[in-house]
């Protein structure tokens, strides 16, 4: 579906290229680009709204690295199979991209340690690749969990968020636009005021099978909490990582599509590289000991 | 060892962040990143227990000679202990735990802490108490120099914090803080920072903020709060403190900012986050502040105000704007009712703020003003009295709302004023950020004032209790002929 939704897209735009979705199409049986419904995942029951700072957290801000037609997930080693995701964080990320490769690579976020792939599809408004500016990368403990019980993501572990082939509103719980900083998610395009960056956020799994990095379907692996409760099936409590990624765009947006299709089918990615001893050391300063161990509000570099 | 090896022991019930069977080194590696101890004096022996390997227990923790890192010795510190640095240029960024330490360069202006813009913070002091940092410099770090979050107890002594991609020197969720005889240059925020607390019980002293975004920025912070002596200049403007539901423990209220010099914040070529366009070309402005005093400065070249209490709008708010009836309440506790996100933007006035006994010149738009977006004037309880002045908006603010009296409509509050809400459209013509990378900055100082006796002086852990200043005796300082 991601290959159609793709092309449909690239015919909207006209002559904006985006490169190759033959792939899959031309090889129907392909094992790669399963990718099944996000609902297996379940959905947070709640969501930290408010002022930033109720619980422990660390922050990543990941500058914009670049823009490729792969995913070193759901279509590993096939270069131009994917629709057109905007990374963050390593710079180095290709089709065939690994935790393991990627650990120490040079990376766009403010610390070298974070040296993970974080994506998004595409933005268009009418037709026009619109750059993003960021993603800010927030890691705490879900609601109503206790966050002396989580621990750091594996290296390599694969984590995908909200669903690209979605045919209407996904819960907002997992997948909203909002206005700069503030905490409440539309399922709409909201109509930011002028100095108020448009932004995207999506919100990760929290509970893992404590076994496999990444499974067929890309999904099974994990599991939102529920009520702050992991369930038996997935007892590793991991951190909850929610990427917002911030757009030039703010006022009213006519013509805005992503890369996968409309708006509502907005998602993202996550590939752990981050350097394992920082990522414990955040993960035990800032989260085991619930501590706001940084704050991005949505605000820019003027 | 035995340092090493205790202070694992006492962090094996919450976690393994050192290796207590390992080495300082391994230690070191556990919590910071990219760590290069600068040219040693003696290699230490890995495999040998610290305290054979020359490390006196005296308290005195000495790098690199003793420690190949700053983190490996203040992994190793205990309560009461002083980390010595030595001259050198280290790679790190650094972790701080352990209550009641005091960290140490030997030379403020030659024991230099390098982020190269790759690593975070210089120093990240998370929920310790009492920790000291002195006499020594922080730059290139993608976000702040020095940083103290979630502390009770903490003091900055003879910082100096260059060209951090954040804050200089911030403050944040902390109480009971010194901020004092230090520099900060080059970030795109504020030089110093202290936010959300109340009641703070901080002072900032003697110090000078130049070249940032803002000289000084307070979000949500106050609560016998000072700002005291210092200088803020050639920022894209000066002391900022402001309100907004973005973070907790809203509104800001009660500092005091007194006896500082303030000048010439229009700079057009610093890094600068939004709300430093906004604020451009201001010496000291109340951004939706309330309960403030400003008194005994010396305020001018701005091609704004002086001194302006003015509105602060925010769009994409997260709370509602507390009731004054709740502005007494702590920050602890203030902090854990649920917000109610409203529909619209919020404005934040400034309200309550004296202004009283400031000398203030050639600051273009109006030497001392007040504005709001809609609220009536005369209801935000603000006051002005014996400012040496020579343009006000509105246009006879000293008579209209003096210190001591009831305000009230009568008179023309209409006349100059200062229509803020043009702000907003002109932000966008305002000279352009600069990347915090590659701004152009002075000459890095080389000779900023080294703490006293900085070799032999005994630790002294910060108190949680700040000094008391004698507001009665600060004078308005000369302005620099």
């Amino acid at each position: 579906m991601t290959c159609r939704r793709a092309r449909l897209a690239a015919v909207v735009l006209g002559s904006i290229a985006l490169v190759g979705c033959a792939g899959d199409e031309a090889t129907p049986n392909h094992t790669h680009g399963d990718l099944e419904s996000a609902r297996v995942m379940g959905r947070p029951t709640a969501l930290h709204l408010g002022p930033q700072g109720d619980v422990g957290q660390f922050v990543a801000e990941c500058d914009f690295s670049h823009s490729a037609p792969v995913d070193p997930i759901v279509y590993p080693g096939e270069p131009g199979a994917s629709h057109l995701h905007d990374f963050f964080g390593s710079r180095n990320v290709v089709a065939d991209s690994t935790g393991d490769s990627l650990l120490g690579s040079p990376t766009t976020c403010d610390l070298a340690a974070d040296s993970a792939s974080y994506w998004s599809p595409a933005v268009f408004v009418d037709g026009v690749k619109i750059d993003p500016i960021l993603a800010t990368a927030y890691y705490r403990a879900a609601v109503g969990v206790d966050g002396s019980k989580v621990v750091a993501f594996p290296t390599g572990l694969a984590m995908i968020a909200g669903d690209q082939s979605s045919t209407s509103s996904q819960s907002t719980e997992i997948v909203g636009w909002v206005c700069g900083g503030s905490s409440r998610r539309s399922s709409d395009l909201p109509v930011c005021a002028t100095d108020t960056p448009l932004r995207l956020e999506i919100t990760f799994p929290d509970c893992w099978n404590g076994e496999d990095l990444d499974v067929p379907g890309h999904r099974r692996h994990l599991h939102y909490s529920q009520d702050g409760a992991c369930p038996n099936s997935h007892p590793v409590t991991l951190p909850q990582l929610t990427v917002a990624v911030t757009y030039p765009l703010s006022g009213e947006i006519f013509g805005l599509r992503l890369a996968s299709g409309e708006p509502h089918t907005a998602h993202a990615d996550f590939l752990n590289a981050w350097d394992p001893d920082r990522l414990e050391t955040e993960v035990e300063l800032c989260i085991r000991r619930n501590v706001v161990c940084g704050i991005s509000d949505g605000r820019l570099d003027g | 060892m035995k340092k090493v090896l205790t202070f694992g022991v006492a962090l094996a019930a919450m976690g393994s962040l050192v290796s207590c069977g390992g080495t300082d080194e391994e230690s070191a590696d556990s919590t910071s990143q990219a760590t290069s101890a600068p040219e040693q004096t003696s290699a230490p022996d890995t495999e040998a227990p610290v305290v054979e390997d020359g490390v006196s227990d005296d308290g005195v923790l000495q790098v690199p000679q003793e420690f190949d890192t700053i983190q490996a010795a203040v992994d190793a510190a205990s309560a009461g202990d002083l980390v010595l640095i030595d001259v050198g240029v280290y790679n790190e960024a650094v972790q701080v735990t352990t209550d009641d330490i005091v960290i140490r360069g030997v030379d403020r202006n030659a024991v230099i802490l390098d982020g190269n813009f790759e690593l975070d913070n210089g120093f990240r002091v998370v929920a310790a108490n009492g920790v000291a940092i002195e006499n020594m410099t922080a730059q290139n770090f993608t976000k702040n120099g020095f940083f103290w979050t979630g502390s009770t107890g903490y003091r900055g002594s003879y910082l100096t914090a260059w060209r951090n991609g954040d804050y200089g020197i911030y403050a944040f969720d902390s109480v009971g803080g010194v901020l004092e005889y230090s520099y900060a240059a080059g970030s795109p925020d504020a030089g110093f920072y202290i936010g959300q607390c109340f009641p703070c019980d901080a002072v900032v002293r003697n110090v000078v903020s130049e070249h940032n975004g803002l000289g000084y920025s307070g979000t949500n912070s106050g609560g016998n709060l000072v700002i005291i002596d210092s200088v803020f200049r050639y920022n894209r403007a000066g002391i900022v403190p402001n309100s907004g539901s973005y973070e907790l423990c809203y509104p800001q209220r009660a500092t005091t900012i007194a006896g500082n010099l303030v000048y010439s914040n229009n700079q057009p070529d610093t890094p600068a986050i939004d709300v430093a366009l906004l604020a451009m070309g201001n010496g000291i402005l109340s951004a939706g502040g309330t309960g403030n005093v400003i008194e005994k400065n010396r305020v001018y070249d701005h091609d704004r105000t002086g001194i302006g209490l003015v509105p602060f709008l925010e769009e994409d708010a997260n709370d509602q704007i507390p009731t004054k009836d709740a502005w007494e309440e702590p920050c602890s506790e203030s902090k854990l009712k649920d917000p109610v996100i409203p529909d619209g933007p919020l404005l934040w006035d400034s309200i309550d703020n004296v202004v009283r006994d400031n000398v203030l010149d050639d600051n273009r738009r109006a030497d001392i003003a007040v504005a709001s977006a809609g609220t009536d004037l005369w209801t935000l309880g603000n006051c002005f009295s014996g400012n040496t002045h020579s343009s006000s908006a509105p246009l006879a603010l000293e008579s209209l709302s003096p210190c001591g009296s009831a305000l009230s409509a009568d008179g023309d509050w209409v006349s100059g004023d200062l229509v803020v809400i043009n702000w907003l459209v002109e932000v966008e013509s305002a000279p352009p950020a600069v990347d915090y990378k590659t701004a152009s900055l002075p000459d890095q100082p080389t000779d900023l004032e080294n703490m006293p006796d900085a070799s032999t002086a005994p630790a002294v852990p910060a108190s949680s209790t700040p000094p008391v200043v004698d507001l009665a005796a600060v004078a308005v300082p000369d302005a620099v002929s």
